[in-house]
């Protein structure tokens, strides 16, 4: 994901929030701090993979059904969230790599 | 310098500078974050800079997406800029760090939840 | 049962497989399908997780379809990675399970 992308991808963020803002409340704290973390946790392709978008759908599904945001995911959010990421390297995952790569040469 | 020096280098240059034009659209305490994240961070940096561009970019990411809310700087990163730095780096102390960000998210969603009931 | 979310964590992947492969579904009926056999606690987020790894993965094959309420449901199906998959779930299963019913006769 670079930097170009980004920039050009506002449009496509825009409009991904907005389905957000449109989510019922629950869902949408839940997904504004799921958010948060995922940024800081940093998997390389949060930005351009389908994790964000899967669970603005996934999402939408389970306020259509009527459910509750605890009631599809459960209280613990965070584990939810790593369950999500597990087979995404973060970026602190390639760049410790890197250097480890610079030590070894 | 070959051509491909001159061409990641020009990449890394813009990205930076695009970097510095959505840090100034941030709130003053943001920017002040923004400054400190940079210096922590480029004690990391190796040569061209390149595996760091990302981790910049979800850490001014943060910023945006906190300024948006009007949530305080403190409120995203907790009190320890330093430590947050090293986590997104993936140092030696990242495994707390993460432990932590996840009660932090656990805890977060059952207070506003809360809230929204009340 | 109580508290199999441990045990089942590294099998849940395989169940959904199965299930996917008997037939093309979707997560809420996956889920209902787990909760029918008795893995009461597993909820939709849970399947949910797995699914996109799947996904992710190149082991199932997506599609979108209308459904009556709300916003279209994603159905799943296996491809033949998923299915080459699946075989081989059940290849460590019975392995796995073999050598722990020999654990508990007591044979070697």
């Amino acid at each position: 994901m670079g930097i170009q992308d980004l920039i050009e991808g506002k449009k496509q963020w825009r409009a991904h929030m907005a389905r957000v803002k449109a989510l019922p409340p629950d869902y949408h704290i839940v997904y504004k701090e799921m958010q948060k973390y995922l940024f800081k946790v940093g998997p390389v392709d949060l930005l351009d993979g389908p994790i964000l978008t899967g669970i603005v759908d996934f999402f939408e599904e389970g306020a259509a059904a009527g459910k509750g945001v605890l009631q599809l995911i459960g209280p613990d959010i965070a584990t939810f969230c790593d369950d999500l990421l597990k087979d995404s390297p973060t970026h602190a995952d390639i760049y410790q790599r890197s250097i480890n790569q610079n030590a070894d040469t | 310098m070959n051509f491909w020096e001159t061409v990641t280098g020009n990449d890394i240059t813009r990205a930076w500078n695009s970097f510095e034009a959505r840090a100034e659209a941030l709130p003053a305490d943001h920017q002040a974050a923004w400054e400190e994240i940079k210096g922590h961070l480029s004690s990391y940096s190796d040569f061209t800079g390149r595996n760091l561009t990302p981790i910049l970019d979800a850490a001014l990411g943060l910023l945006e997406e906190a300024a948006s809310e009007g949530q305080g700087v403190h409120e995203v990163l907790g009190d320890d800029i330093k430590g947050f730095c090293t986590a997104l780096a993936g140092g030696e102390r990242s495994r707390d760090y993460r432990d932590r960000w996840r009660e932090q998210l656990n805890r977060n969603v059952a207070r506003k939840l809360a809230q929204l009931g009340g | 049962m109580d508290d199999l979310t441990e045990m089942l964590k590294g099998t849940l992947e395989g169940c959904v497989l199965e299930i996917i492969g008997s037939e093309e579904t979707y997560g809420y009926a996956i889920t209902r399908r787990l909760n029918e056999l008795g893995f009461v606690d597993v909820i939709e987020g849970t399947v949910y997780t797995i699914l996109l790894r799947l996904e992710k993965n190149g082991l199932v094959q997506v599609t979108k379809r209308p459904s009556g309420q709300g916003p279209p449901r994603k159905f799943y199906a296996l491809n033949s990675a998923g299915r080459k998959e699946l075989a081989t779930f059940w290849a460590k299963w019975e392995y796995l399970s073999s050598r722990i019913d020999k654990l508990k006769e007591g044979g070697r």
